[in-house]
Parts: structure tokens; sequence; C-alpha cells
């Protein structure tokens, strides 16, 4: 199970990569194993400011449709578009080509409040 | 690369209704069962199917064992397990069941597996001797066995069910007319006979039927009427879906007040306990059907 160290996790199984004011986001190692194939990623929210913990979209696997929360309240700039046709990324690649989101934080404050890996590792029960 | 809109528009049609929405699993319990299941090299059919439960099973504590190893004599078109030669023959298997459902501290034990048609007595043995050992190591939980059809094989039937489980399930999965695209090495009415032969030995019956299939609503209270008919007391129907692109694709998604019109209709019909509903598994709330009278 690959956690890396320096991203931060929520308890929804989201990671966020933040790089000062911008943050990506996509779905974990763990998730994505526990899914299955993903078929479909759908993103509604893209130019809209969501709070933290609200939905931002929703995930779609062979047998199961999942919502996907925000880590952190802010507002989705960029939607990973490669993944309409190849969805199967967040399969094979979760922290790099299977990114969903690119977001504007709008409230640094939050981000003390998520997990690190090693508090999301013990969530796992890895 | 070329746009194709036709697909584009296919792939929305078969977009998941909301109904189908799951959460993912978290928590200690999840980790515990986790940890037990990894610890003791257990299959379970919640991971082997990949279920779309898991999460909230996991999460209270309790997972369905598969027994009898990963890989199965059979090549279902709706199942995630896969199909071969198998080559585990575990006698110590049932002894790390017991142990695993001993230290999960479950009320309500769930066992199934996969079909040995290879083996003289289809796994009877270790079927018996699993529940045996479990009801020893845990004299207050009770068990269901969710077991495969014997291929008329009644001496291998009456082993599998006399190791004092409350529950012996056993999964219709569709209507008489879809088991040669469903369930292809199966027979309709050799499995319903299981059933009658399993409710004459004493036991509490219950099947499972996977709608959205291509089954229509006819089919489906033939099917009811079939089992009520050969003694069956417990009936779970749930929403088809398929485990892996490579698997038999889903015909229809069914409404949620389909499934409740089917629970009205399979209780009219002389079931005695039907769970309906889109994410029904067999052994989904497994532990309400313990008590349902003879």
């Amino acid at each position: 199970m690959n956690i890396p160290q320096e991203l931060k996790y929520t308890k929804d199984h989201e990671w966020i990569k933040i790089e000062g004011n911008s943050a990506t986001i996509g779905i974990t190692d763990f998730a994505q194993n526990e899914l299955g194939d993903i078929v479909y990623v759908d993103i509604s929210s893209v130019g809209q400011d969501v709070k933290q913990h609200e939905v931002f979209g929703t995930v779609e696997a062979v047998k199961t449709v999942s919502d996907l929360y925000m880590p952190v309240s802010g507002k989705v700039a960029e939607f990973n578009k490669s993944l309409d046709g190849a969805p199967e990324k967040v399969n094979s690649d979760p922290y790099g080509d299977g990114w969903m989101v690119k977001v504007s934080i709008s409230n640094a404050g939050e981000v003390s409040g998520l997990l690190s890996a090693d508090q999301y590792k013990e969530l796992i029960g890895k | 690369m070329i746009e194709l809109p036709v697909i584009s528009k296919e792939e929305t049609k078969k977009r998941k209704p909301d109904w189908l929405r799951v959460k993912l699993p978290i928590g200690p319990e999840y980790a515990k069962v986790r940890k037990l299941v990894d610890k003791y090299k257990l299959h379970t059919i919640c991971e082997s199917g990949n279920c779309p439960n898991m999460g909230e099973c996991w999460g209270e504590g309790t997972a369905t064992f598969m027994i009898l190893g990963n890989v199965c004599t059979r090549s279902c078109t709706f199942c995630a397990v896969a199909t071969g030669r198998p080559t585990e023959y575990d006698t110590d298997e049932p002894a790390r069941v017991a142990e695993a459902i001993k230290l999960m501290g479950v009320k309500h034990a769930v066992i199934t597996s996969v079909n040995r048609d290879e083996l003289k007595d289809r796994g009877a043995e270790i079927w018996y001797q699993t529940v045996a050992q479990t009801k020893a190591a845990s004299p207050q939980t009770t068990i269901e066995t969710l077991i495969p059809d014997t291929k008329g094989n009644w001496d291998a039937l009456y082993r599998m069910i006399e190791g004092g489980q409350e529950v012996v399930s056993h999964n219709m999965e569709t209507v008489g007319r879809l088991y040669r695209m469903v369930r292809p090495q199966a027979k309709y009415d050799r499995s319903l006979e299981q059933i009658k032969r399993t409710r004459e030995a004493g036991k509490r019956t219950k099947s499972g039927i996977m709608l959205g299939v291509g089954e229509t609503k006819e089919e489906v209270f033939k099917a009811m009427d079939d089992l009520v008919e050969n003694g069956l007391m417990i009936l779970t129907l749930g929403q088809y879906l398929q485990p892996t692109k490579m698997h038999l694709e889903v015909a229809e998604f069914i409404h949620p007040d389909i499934f409740a019109m089917y629970k009205e209709e399979g209780l009219k019909r002389g079931l005695k306990y039907v769970e309906s509903g889109p994410l029904v598994r067999s052994s989904y709330h497994a532990e309400r059907h313990v008590h349902v009278p003879f």
C-alpha cells in the first residue's frame, strides 16, 4: 500500500498536495483498491466554491458510486479532463496521473486538521 | 484520438443511479477485521466478490469467510471469484476460521465456499469441520452457511449441513431461463431439489436471486413460487452489479420501489421472510434471518 509521506489525507480517503495557496486532490491508493475498476469520475463543481467536507464530485467504480469530499474549503479551479477518457488512471496512478481536481484554498487554517500519512495508515489498519 | 460521441452516449446511459451510492470503509473495526483476515490467511467473499457493502459490514466487525480456497471449478458469468483447477485443500482451514470468528466476537457468522466439483465429497468434510469447530470455539455464535450445489451428491449435502448451523443458504442466483447464461454448470431444478432436501433435513432454508440480469417480473414470481413449493423460507433480492468489466453486463438498474413490490409479492406467495433492495446481498443483515420460525 502506497501512502506517500509528503501528502495530507482525509478520513474519506482523499489525498491533498498543498503548494502555497493551491492544492491538488485525488483519492488514495487504498481507496482505489477498495473501489475496484474506476469507470467514471464526475466533477460538477469546477468554478465553484466548495466548503470543507462538502461533496465536489463522485467516483463510479464497477459496483458502486461514492461521493468525493473536499479536504479543505476552496474554489475548484480545474478538473483532470484526461480522466474522462481514461478513468483507469485513478487505479494505476492515484497520486500522479490519476489526480482529480486543483483547488485554490480559501481557508489555510483548515490544513492543520488534515491527517498525516501515519495517521491515515492507522485509520485504514495498515 | 478521434472523438466518438456514440460511445460517450452509451456510457452516460449506463451510469449508476443514486441509490447505489456507498461510503468507503474506515474505522477501527474495519482495521481489526482486515488484520484478522490477513493474519489467518483467510479468504472472504467480500473481497473476492468486490462487494459494495464491504465497508459497512467490516466496519461493524463482520465478514463472510470463503473456505476451500479462492479458485472455483465453476465459471458463472456474474461472479468475480477466479475459475480454474483448485490447488488448495487445507485441513487446517476449519481451525483458522473458527479462531478468527472467535477473535472477532461476532454474534452471527456467515461462511461460504467455492465449488469443488473435482472433489468426491465436494468439500463437504471441510465444510462440516469448519462449522463444527466454529460452534465448539464460539458456542454463542449463530452460523449461516451459504453452500454451493453439490451436483446432486446428496450425501455430500447432508454432511455439509450437519455441523450445527442455524441457516443453510443456497443461492438460485437467477430465474430458470437465464441459467445457461448466468450459471452454465448449474441446473435450476437441481438447485431447487437441494433446497427441498435441506428443508426436509430440518434446516432453515434461504436463497438469493440477483435482479437486473434480464429477467421479467413474471419469471421472478415463478421462481418465488418454485422456491416456496420446495420449502424455501427466506429469500434475498438485490441488484446485480458487474464485478469487473470482464463480467456479464447489467441489463437493468431496478428501482427501489420495484424491490419493495417484490418483497410484498414474495410474502404474499408464501415466503416467510424477504430481504429486498438494490444493495441487498445474500449475507447482508443475515443475523436477522436466524430466528425466522419454521
